[in-house]
């Protein structure tokens, strides 16, 4: 089983990937529990995803909250590959 | 009056024979040709800077902004010492020569840190390491401006350059092989130190290996580009 650490961006875009897998749309719950990331450490990136706008809230009629993608996120993951590729292309 | 010629004896051979104003002009087209590519670069990695705010990518950033803005700073210099030796005419140094060479002393070393520090920021606490880097940067360009010599600022920076090339196997212990990237950041620093050692001497190494030299560096500056716009659309 491969055990190798995630950098940043990795777990930022594995977790933009688990809300669009789920037709946009994925409770606080569920995505804490398939992101594979502790409770603290889910909580520092979903602010750093807030903060970045790459996902938002939305609730529906009954008050529940709904994690999606914004349209920033929808192209952080498109970029993804690419992203990667340049980084490691640089070394940096 | 006509201008005073400048008195080459000290110096060696007659500084008017290398003053082709043919070869100035190829120099100084090459040197803007630089600074565009500079900041080419700088623009071409925004979009993806700013989806990422990744570190790593902020310092190679701001080393091709750095070093465009010194390439600048160097052009202008030039132009002072070329207007000299064609044309005779002589800036005040006492105002000429601080407002270049503080901003280019800082400016330029930064662009060499930032540079090194693109690939190896991840071993360091962020914070601590840019302010040293500041510090280093402010301390040589104090000495630079005492000293009032683009040469020592070339000594200090090569001390810099040879240090990097030193360290850099201990601070990236997952990378021992030298890749075409460092290859091609290694050029262009030095192929920089090259362009101060001919800003100090106040008069070109030899035109043709100061243009060889300077067409090194923009190729370097269009392969980087080149590969820069492989990833990023």
């Amino acid at each position: 089983m491969n055990t190798k650490k995630r950098d940043r961006l990795e777990v930022i875009h594995d977790i933009l990937k688990i809300i669009s897998e789920r037709h946009n749309s994925i409770k606080p719950t569920p995505l804490l529990r398939y992101s594979n990331l502790s409770s603290s450490s889910f909580n520092e990136y979903y602010a750093e995803l807030q903060s970045k706008e790459f996902v938002k809230e939305i609730f529906d009629k009954d008050g529940r909250k709904y994690i999606t993608l914004t349209d920033k996120g929808f192209k952080f993951i498109e970029k993804y590959k690419m992203i990667k590729g340049f980084i490691e292309e640089f070394e940096l | 009056m006509a201008p005073p010629i400048p008195d080459a004896t000290f110096h060696g051979p007659n500084i008017l024979m290398f003053s082709d104003p043919t070869i100035v002009i190829i120099e100084l087209v090459l040197t803007l040709l630089a600074v565009a590519f500079c900041f080419l670069i700088y623009f071409k990695t925004k979009e993806v800077y700013e989806l990422t705010k990744y570190e790593g990518i902020k310092y190679f950033r701001y080393a091709f902004l750095f070093f465009g803005i010194s390439y600048i700073l160097s052009f202008i210099s030039s132009i002072a010492i070329f207007s000299r030796i064609i044309f005779g005419l002589v800036l005040p140094r006492d105002i000429f020569g601080p407002l270049f060479i503080l901003p280019l002393g800082y400016l330029s070393t930064m662009a060499i840190l930032y540079l090194i520090y693109s690939s190896i920021w991840k071993n360091f606490e962020s914070r601590r390491t840019l302010i040293i880097s500041h510090i280093v940067a402010i301390v040589l360009t104090i000495v630079t401006f005492m000293t009032r010599s683009h040469l020592i600022l070339l000594y200090l920076q090569s001390i810099l350059f040879i240090l990097a090339i030193i360290l850099r196997p201990y601070a990236r212990k997952d990378k021992k092989k030298i890749s075409q990237t460092r290859i091609l950041y290694f050029l262009v620093l030095g192929v920089w130190l090259v362009n101060l050692l001919v800003l100090g001497r106040g008069r070109p190494i030899y035109p043709l290996i100061d243009i060889s030299l300077l067409i090194a560096s923009i190729l370097a500056y269009i392969f980087i580009y080149y590969k820069i716009s492989k990833w990023v659309k």
